[in-house]
């Protein structure tokens, strides 16, 4: 029986360490703060990674005590603590609530004193991290009522995370960075896309950046085109109240797609520090735009699904599910075509997609290379392969690289062979949820992993014309019906057809 | 990078008037800035070797206590010049003690404790107190005071500022003036005691010094190897933060053998392990032994009581928790140019078999370099699969590996150190008896 560690492994991870601290979560009694955000948390705490003064204030609206959000937290959390009671016990002490209303004054002056008095019993030195999991309509005022009770002045001490979606558009982003900006140093904003939180989204800028055998390949003189999927297989479950009025373009492809299209395409960095990473990855967003920004509805197309699966499970298509309007046009899928405008990438197409209920859960950026420019042999399958590297985000995660070798027998016919990377295989360990690296590296604020102000705006603007399409004449945009558990409408298959291309079926 | 000195020539204050001027200095501060809010560093600083080389001329001053490369390049000559084993590691006892005391520069400046490494002062330590002893006798207490800012290297700009002690004179007048120390430390902040020498030296010096509640930083390479581990063992048993330079300096060793067995399919093979032997560079044995040590904690090894010395090396079993037994060689080699750290490894080879499939094998060699790889491959495991890997070995000067311990602190001694000391020390009283 294979050991399910590695006993050398144990204990020799060298983390940093976060220094004593107090994470305040607004939006505590939502879901991901149960879901997600106490999880990771607790996560890190069994990983010996948060310091002993280390609390957690939940607020919201409800009246709870400190032991009824203890409760309701183990309760979300029931199987983890199952396996770590004594664990579950110790951090749960480090737990605490206070009802808030960030649109009221007087609670958040409460707040201050309650910080206060955790600072005394928990000795988290006034280091505070807010985490503000609200609605997105709060973001502005969470963050003034905060610097209005001088919560964000000790720019050391103090740092606000916000979660996505950033804005709805590109002015309301702008106006939004200017609030908070207005509120706190752009060091102390902590802008989240779990995305970046992955290790294999991370291991796009190692692979890239530690080996020397791809840089000098990974530009227009090689690369023919680059696809990044993130596919779905859920509905939209009981998110239907958000996603009608976000649908895929503003849940997904504004930010986790865009995210992974900046870190695939970006230059290298001088340095691996925040601001680096961060230039770079702004300056090839702004670099970025629709492969036709007048006339968006010949490089993007626009799915939404209808019911399908089995006679036994049946799906419900996305205009029967509860809460959604049953003449909804808020898009599940989203296909389109991307070019960025820069020495490296001149005339490279990338193609984006993204949708719910498709045919298998997976994300992967695929790069596909330009073909041998003379073809010796014949090839097994009729035409020879191009060679692809294939990063797998999730799941099965790793890498892949296709290429053409020797088909045995006695002629020189070619036929495409996979090398191999995977995470499970050489690690054998699980990775750590996105969450969990994101909420130490806010509390030790590295904000590499998060998003700076100019790549939001420089993200929203690349879409815009899209946005705009869809808000002024949606007609022009329409949202074409695809069967639930398929790879999306015919017309995204069009789309890359017209360039003699194929979307890879990962 | 290069060091960077305070901002302000340091001003020499007699001792009891330091906390006053303190107090002073940083209430006029103009901007809000009370200082950093980071930890205090106390360093026994005594550069010996330097101090001697400065005094005969064979470098040139100032003695500043780094290790810089004209001091190590001068310590290697001298090793040559006197006969010394040419394993000899450059910065050794033995160096110091064949040099003529024939004093030729009468003058020279002591930089000590105000040249600050930038891998620490990008810390930013709230206070830095150093205790320079002077080589020669007849040398007043003397106490410089500045406040310091570090430069930022790149950007940044928001750096808090800290200020350095700096505390000279002969070693009586040192330790006269030590209650000044006790005085200067906040109480409010993390402190740490680096003993930047030799282990042997002042055993009742370094109790003075590591106070329990005060972080140590030590090197258990430096000194005699039986001291060195008693001393290691004994503070981390009174639960003192222990923190061991010759340990870290491990730590590439360590992760590559973890990263052989990472792939799961690798795994099984742990359980198979029939002969561990590990190299080091001359006679120093602590660091082959914490990694022996290591090794067998993870996989529960117990130490028999067999031991053998068969020429240079020296040989024991472990006993498996399924009973089967593990051969484990420890072989000290001489080597043409040491590194500056005695004792470390440059060489590991782990030898699996299967109990069911005589057959199969794993053979790993991890080595400092490739004609060590070569050496290791003998002995009959050209049947195995065989995995080499190549660790470079840990040059860094020590301020570096300070300041990496400051950083990743967590405020206690590492469990795998913890648990590795005494079988470490164990290991060497077998040795020892044996010897």
């Amino acid at each position: 029986m294979i050991q399910a560690t590695n006993p050398l492994r144990v204990g020799l991870r060298q983390e940093r360490v976060i220094s004593p601290q107090c994470l305040v979560i607004f939006g505590a009694s939502g879901d991901l703060t149960h879901r997600k955000l106490v999880p990771a948390l607790f996560e890190l705490y069994k990983q010996r990674r948060l310091p002993s003064e280390f609390a957690l204030l939940g607020c919201a609206r409800r009246p709870w005590t400190d032991e009824e959000f203890r409760n309701k937290m183990s309760k979300s959390l029931t199987n983890e603590i199952k396996q770590s009671q004594k664990e579950w016990h110790d951090f749960s002490k480090r737990l605490f609530y206070e009802p808030v209303n960030l649109e009221h004054p007087e609670d958040v002056i409460k707040l201050k004193s309650r910080l206060e008095e955790i600072d005394k019993i928990k000795a988290t030195h006034a280091n505070r991290t807010f985490y503000l999991s609200v609605s997105p309509k709060f973001y502005a005022n969470g963050c003034k009522s905060l610097a209005d009770a001088g919560l964000l002045k000790d720019p050391k001490r103090s740092r606000v995370v916000i979660e996505k979606p950033f804005g709805r558009d590109y002015r309301s982003a702008q106006s939004l960075n200017r609030i908070v900006q207005n509120c706190a140093l752009e060091s102390q904003i902590f802008r989240i896309d779990h995305y970046l939180g992955k290790e294999t989204v991370q291991n796009i800028l190692v692979l890239r950046f530690a080996n020397a055998i791809f840089e000098p390949i990974w530009n227009r003189n090689y690369i023919s085109n680059i696809q990044i999927t993130s596919a779905e297989t859920v509905g939209v479950e009981d998110r239907a109240g958000y996603y009608e009025s976000s649908g895929a373009l503003r849940d997904m492809v504004q930010n986790h797609l865009t995210q992974m299209l900046a870190i695939t395409a970006m230059e290298p960095p001088g340095h691996f520090d925040p601001e680096s990473i961060r230039n770079e990855k702004a300056k090839v967003l702004q670099a970025a735009h629709l492969a036709n920004e007048l006339e968006p509805w010949k490089c993007c197309v626009r799915g939404q699904y209808s019911k399908g699966g089995s006679k036994s499970k049946p799906l419900l298509g996305y205009r029967e599910e509860i809460g959604v309007n049953p003449n909804s046009t808020t898009e599940t899928y989203v296909a389109m075509k991307l070019f960025i405008n820069n020495w490296r990438w001149q005339g490279v197409p990338f193609y984006i997609r993204t949708g719910k209920r498709l045919a298998k859960r997976t994300s992967e950026v695929a790069l596909t290379f330009r073909e041998a420019p003379v073809h010796l042999f014949d090839a097994a399958g009729g035409t020879p392969t191009s060679n692809q590297l294939i990063l797998r985000i999730q799941p099965n995660e790793g890498a892949e690289f296709r290429f053409e070798v020797k088909s045995p027998g006695s002629g020189m016919r070619s036929r495409p062979v996979e090398m191999e990377f995977s995470y499970d295989e050489s690690f054998g360990e699980p990775s750590d949820e996105g969450y969990v690296r994101l909420l130490a590296d806010a509390m030790l604020g590295d904000p590499t992993l998060f998003t700076r102000s100019d790549e939001v705006e420089a993200a929203w603007r690349l879409y815009t014309p899209l946005l705009e399409m869809i808000e002024d004449s949606p007609w022009q945009l329409p949202t074409f019906p695809y069967e639930s558990r398929t790879w999306g409408p015919t017309q995204s298959d069009e789309l890359l057809a017209k360039d003699h291309l194929l979307w890879r079926r990962p | 990078m290069s060091p960077q000195l305070t901002l302000q020539t340091p001003l020499q204050i007699p001792p009891q008037e330091i906390p006053g001027y303190l107090q002073k200095l940083w209430a006029q501060d103009q901007s809000d800035n009370q200082g950093a809010n980071t930890f205090c560093l106390l360093v026994w600083h005594p550069a010996w070797l330097e101090q001697k080389l400065v005094n005969t001329g064979r470098i040139n001053g100032p003695v500043i206590g780094l290790q810089r490369s004209d001091l190590v390049h001068e310590a290697r000559k001298i090793v040559l010049e006197k006969d010394l084993p040419h394993s000899t590691p450059p910065l050794a006892k033995e160096v110091f003690n064949c040099l003529q005391a024939n004093k030729i520069s009468e003058e020279y400046d002591d930089f000590r404790g105000q040249h600050i490494d930038s891998a620490i002062s990008q810390l930013q330590p709230r206070r830095l107190i150093t205790l320079a002893p002077n080589l020669d006798k007849g040398h007043d207490l003397e106490t410089l005071v500045a406040a310091y800012c570090p430069l930022p290297e790149e950007g940044g700009g928001d750096s808090a500022c800290g200020d350095v002690i700096v505390l000279k004179g002969d070693t009586n007048s040192l330790k006269e003036g030590l209650h000044i120390v006790d005085e200067l430390i906040p109480e409010d902040l993390p402190s740490w005691l680096w003993w930047n020498g030799s282990l042997d030296e002042d055993p009742d010096l370094l109790s003075q010094l590591a106070l329990p509640t005060r972080r140590i930083i030590i090197d258990s390479a430096l000194g005699n190897p039986t001291h060195c581990l008693n001393v290691l063992q004994e503070r981390i048993k009174s639960g003192q933060v222990v923190n061991d330079l010759n340990w870290l300096r491990l730590r590439s060793w360590r992760e590559t053998l973890a990263m052989v067995f990472d792939p799961p399919n690798r795994r099984n093979s742990l359980s198979n392990i029939i002969n561990l032997d590990i190299d080091i560079e001359g006679e120093h044995l602590v660091q082959g032994l914490l990694l022996a040590s290591w090794i067998a904690d993870k996989l529960e090894w117990k130490l028999t009581k067999e031991v053998e010395k068969d020429g240079q090396s020296f040989k024991t079993k472990f006993l498996c928790s399924d009973n089967s037994m593990v051969n484990f060689r420890l072989m000290p080699l001489p080597v043409g140019k040491p590194s500056i750290n005695p004792g470390q490894i440059i060489g590991l080879r782990l030898i699996c078999q299967s109990k069911t499939n005589e057959k199969s094998g794993l053979c790993v060699i991890l080595a400092s370099e490739s004609g060590e790889c070569m050496r290791l491959e003998a002995g009959g495991v050209a049947s195995m699969e065989l995995l080499e890997e190549v660790v470079p070995l840990q040059n860094n000067p020590a301020e570096k590996d300070v300041a990496l311990l400051l950083e990743s602190s967590r405020g206690s001694t590492s469990p795998l150190l913890s648990n590795a000391a005494p079988m470490a020390k164990e290991l060497l009283n077998l040795i020892e008896s044996e010897k």
